[in-house]
């Protein structure tokens, strides 16, 4: 009977895993073959036949040895929540911020409101209005991101809304702070500065970035998935 | 015989499916999928394990070391609760596939 084990070790040669799993895989194929060779030979199979029929079990070792490895290690390399959320998440943010850079640049001159006759000290809302229109393109790319990748609602939801996620932030940590060491400004006015700044950088971005990647979530959890036929 | 783009795209119901049934290890998996398809499926050492494989990552297969009576080591697959869950909603999807290839060649039953 072949040594099956010193067969696949050096077929598998190679075989860029950690040294614990790349024996366990050798051992596993081996087995494998030894059941193929004991089951053939239980057929009548001399051991010579035996043993080229189950070696037919495998055509291309270096295919096996790359599709092995791309099985085992891909996840590694990329982890879950890397491909569901943070990849999704950190470019809707990129191309948000991208956006809104761009059109801070080379105009349309935002919405200020109020625009006249407001005292001095009054708090307003600088509304960047084809920035908002296009939020909910930016929060679609995000749901179909992070779902293609089979993230779970959290992070689809997650991804949608991560534009916003610095913005709310910020607020959280300087609306206490100004609360507490502005002397100059009253309360009620920084606190009106507070609701006004978070309903323009959040709650309006917020609502603009749901309004596309809800749908697209909906969409894409309803519809059954091709990937049994497309992967592979 | 059925060409080898679906027999891919079935691989992994068929390993569910077989799976639901009991742990086993891949020799017995490939020769039950074998038997229970009358060999329209079969599965080769080259194409079971990276399957298998890619399936324990996502979490649907679950696989353990055992020892035989014999003393052989085998290792044993069996269904996870994710496995278990993926299942119905693969079945439906490959209902609904074969259902609307039904109906586009106007097949219908004998």
């Amino acid at each position: 009977m072949p040594d099956w084990q010193e067969l696949v070790r050096r077929q598998l040669a190679g075989l860029a895993l950690e040294p614990r799993e790349r024996n366990e895989v050798i051992e596993e194929l081996a087995a494998h073959l030894d059941d193929a060779f004991e089951d053939l030979r239980g057929r009548g199979f001399t051991e010579e036949d035996a043993a080229e029929r189950a070696l037919c079990e495998v055509k291309d070792w270096h295919d096996l040895r790359c599709r092995i490895q791309t099985a085992r290690r891909k996840e590694n390399i990329m982890s879950n929540r890397v491909r569901q959320l943070w990849l999704p998440a950190l470019l809707t943010l990129s191309i948000s911020m991208g956006l809104l850079a761009l059109i801070q640049l080379s105009g349309p001159w935002p919405l200020v409101v109020p625009s006249s006759g407001i005292p001095r000290m009054t708090p307003v809302a600088t509304i960047y209005i084809p920035w908002l229109f296009s939020l909910p393109f930016v929060g679609a790319l995000g749901a179909l991101l992070s779902h293609r990748a089979g993230g779970s609602w959290r992070a689809v939801f997650s991804s949608i809304v991560f534009p916003v996620v610095p913005y709310l932030g910020l607020f959280l940590v300087l609306f206490p702070f100004a609360l507490t060491f502005d002397r100059h400004a009253g309360r009620d006015i920084i606190l009106s500065a507070f609701l006004i700044g978070l309903a323009n950088w959040v709650l309006l971005p917020g609502a603009a970035l749901l309004v596309g990647g809800l749908p697209v979530q909906f969409h894409l959890s309803r519809r059954p998935s091709s990937r049994c036929v497309a992967t592979h | 015989m059925i060409g080898t783009g679906i027999k891919r795209g079935t691989a992994e119901l068929a390993v569910l499916s077989v799976l639901k049934d009991g742990p086993l290890h891949g020799y017995e998996l490939a020769r039950r999928i074998e038997q229970q398809t009358r060999g329209a499926l079969r599965f080769t050492l080259a194409s079971l394990y990276p399957l298998l494989y890619r399936m324990e990552k996502r979490g649907w297969v679950r696989g353990a070391w055992q020892t035989s009576g014999s003393g052989r080591r085998r290792r044993c697959y069996r269904l996870t609760s994710v496995g278990k869950e993926k299942l119905s909603p693969i079945r439906e999807e490959w209902a609904e596939l074969f259902r609307a290839l039904r109906r586009l060649t106007k097949v219908s039953h004998a």
